[in-house]
């Protein structure tokens, strides 16, 4: 799959102090999750991809064209959805997402029907004709993904787009960023500290920590454990099942929570679980391949990080 | 749960579609034809128009300050009466004394009593004109750009509408363009449209349109005293906008700016005055206070002063001061505006 995004060696220092150190990524389509304590560098990321700061050194591409030299370029096909509260003062949520698209080059009839056809799609309903002052901090979230996404970007970066949403709106904030990128194709950039927000729809995670890249991996190869094991919960008294496994020369380890780990490849074993718990009489509650959770590998990334400094 | 029927469209979409009534169409591509690249400024000055409108006092001083030029068209019906018809010419007797007390101004006076008007005619239309700019205009010029001008960048700091801006394809240029463009519709509204229009009403009723051979060079003249009028006004009140998120302290630096310029000026002159003697009428005054080296502290006295020099009252030599402090002011301004923008894109 062609890199949309391609970042080499990119450093940014704001005086003395360097905001991204080296920093080489590739982005490829689908959702990528950005993730990264406070300060690690992920907004000014997003400024370097936008050309609104110039970087120290390095270079990078997006969608073809050079980052920083081609801005207006990038400007044009991507949709930002920053994480600050911004609106623009005076206008009802209608004007404002059709300004949005005027500035994109809409004709002014055309971005009004397109901002109602968008308003209706972020489920903004009358609260549209009302003064963004008078909004809800979840309606403005709405509206600046409205204003995101007006132009029918290929890109869209979106900086913490579900916070401030209930978590009914949350769940369909991230139906539409799903949809968006599974049936439109569009290429999302996500960036939140909402990691089961990032575990649920993204493809690929990059982790920053103190400016530099510290994990760019496909989730699912992120969340494959070093041994591959496979968790098992059970229905009934585990005590037989438990000696019958040992007996097979499998391993197994017993969680607190009594999830029962059991190491070796998920599929071979998964068939001897279901043999045994026949023989043993208990009922096979839940089986699955055991993975890596995505909090787990932020933190290890992060505190990777710190041990090496 | 029940099974998706073919053709349903995608659960997801049915899971972002919840809620919606039956128009919702989901999202939908766009692929149409965008408009010039060129006109992105216009669209923030529009926008800045119309945030502008919505203050009635703003409609109100717009309304009040076209009464000037009714008053002015008055002179021109005045002047071009007397031209054709002997006996209007006494009544043109109030507007001889106001004339400047200088050597061109007498010359005009004699021509007049001599019944020569096509001689004199370009010098008082040009002097109707400049009148117009350089007092009622000039104050509403300052009324105007101060209701208008504080919020416009203000607000955007205030409401960090600079990353709506900029995450778009716009530059500084452009933005800046847009909010000195909304600026200037309403000094040409104040000032530029009134002024072609009475240059117009004078033609109109001049003896024959033979008058525009004599004087093409005013409608030149008053897009170059709006231009002077404008620029350096609107660059610095919107300097003075982005240097706060509080509309009103942009407000109160605007018109203190015109205040204390004024009275520093008066109170200079007026103690040169006190110090070289009294002047024995208004008009002497008035050319002292004009030719005064202190003309320089007061904005509104310098503007007047190029002005005057537009409409071909003074020489250039003797504006040069002026026609520097206005760069000089117009280039500051604009690079603590432009860095001003550029500042919130920087942290």
């Amino acid at each position: 799959m062609p890199a949309l995004i391609e970042l080499t060696e990119i450093t940014k220092d704001y005086g003395k102090f360097r905001a991204l150190d080296h920093v080489s990524l590739k982005i490829e389509s689908g959702v990528t999750g950005l993730l990264g304590p406070n300060g690690a560098g992920k907004t000014t990321l997003i400024k370097v991809l936008l050309g609104l700061v110039r970087t120290t050194s390095g270079h990078g591409r997006l969608l073809n064209y050079e980052v920083g030299r081609q801005a207006r370029e990038i400007r044009a096909k991507v949709g930002y959805m920053p994480e600050d509260d911004c609106f623009l003062h005076g206008m009802t949520g209608v004007e404002c997402v059709q300004f949005v698209a005027q500035l994109s080059l809409f004709s002014p009839v055309e971005a009004l029907r397109r901002a109602h056809e968008i308003l209706d799609f972020c489920g903004l309903a009358q609260e549209r004709y009302r003064p963004v002052e008078t909004y809800s901090t979840g309606m403005r979230q709405k509206m600046r993904f409205a204003q995101a996404i007006v132009h029918d970007p290929p890109v869209l970066i979106l900086d913490e787009p579900t916070s401030g949403l209930d978590p009914e709106e949350r769940q369909i904030m991230l139906n539409r960023i799903r949809l968006l990128a599974k049936d439109h194709g569009k290429a999302v950039l996500i960036c939140t500290h909402i990691l089961p927000d990032v575990q649920s729809i993204s493809d690929s995670v990059v982790i920053l920590a103190r400016g530099r890249v510290q994990v760019s991996e496909k989730l699912s190869e992120l969340s494959r454990p070093v041994v591959p094991a496979l968790e098992v919960r059970l229905l009934g008294d585990s005590t037989r099942f438990l000696s019958s496994i040992r007996n097979r020369g499998i391993s197994c380890e017993e969680r607190p929570n009594g999830t029962l780990l059991l190491l070796g490849d998920p599929m071979t074993l998964a068939d001897d679980v279901w043999k045994l718990a026949a023989e043993c009489g208990v009922g096979v509650r839940s089986l699955t391949p055991s993975r890596n959770s995505l909090e787990e590998i932020f933190l290890n990334a992060v505190r990777g990080e710190t041990h090496h400094e | 749960m029940s099974e998706q029927s073919p053709g349903a469209p995608p659960a997801s979409a049915i899971d972002v579609m919840s809620g919606h009534g039956v128009n919702h169409l989901g999202y939908r591509g766009w692929n149409g034809k965008l408009e010039s690249g060129g006109l992105r400024w216009t669209v923030i000055a529009s926008v800045g128009i119309r945030r502008a409108l919505t203050s009635s006092w703003l409609k109100r001083m717009l309304f009040l300050a076209w009464l000037p030029a009714l008053w002015l068209a008055f002179g021109f019906f005045l002047w071009e009466q007397a031209s054709l018809y002997p006996e209007w010419r006494d009544s043109l007797t109030p507007m001889m004394r106001m004339l400047p007390r200088t050597p061109a101004f007498d010359e005009i006076r004699e021509s007049v009593s001599s019944g020569d008007f096509e001689t004199s005619r370009h010098t008082v239309w040009a002097w109707l004109l400049q009148t117009f700019f350089r007092y009622p205009q000039g104050v509403g010029m300052v009324m105007v750009v101060g209701m208008v001008a504080p919020p416009l960048i203000s607000q955007d700091i205030r409401s960090r509408a600079f990353l709506i801006y900029f995450s778009r394809p716009l530059v500084r240029v452009e933005y800046v363009l847009g909010k000195v463009a909304s600026l200037w519709v309403f000094l040409s509204i104040i000032s530029t449209i009134p002024a072609l229009l009475l240059y117009a009403l004078g033609v109109l009723l001049s003896p024959s349109l033979g008058v525009v051979s004599a004087t093409w060079d005013l409608p030149l003249r008053i897009i170059g005293a709006s231009v002077v009028l404008m620029l350096p006004t609107s660059v610095l009140a919107l300097c003075f906008s982005s240097m706060t998120q509080e509309s009103r302290y942009a407000g109160f630096a605007w018109f203190i700016v015109w205040i204390l310029g004024w009275f520093t000026f008066a109170a200079a002159t007026a103690s040169n005055a006190m110090n070289g003697g009294q002047f024995t009428s208004r008009g002497e005054r008035a050319a002292a206070m004009q030719e005064s080296a202190w003309t320089h502290l007061s904005l509104y006295h310098t503007l007047g002063r190029v002005q005057s020099w537009v409409f071909g009252f003074s020489k250039l030599e003797d504006v040069t001061v002026s026609i520097m402090i206005l760069i000089a002011i117009t280039v500051i301004s604009l690079a603590v505006l432009f860095r001003k923008v550029s500042a919130p894109m920087r942290v």
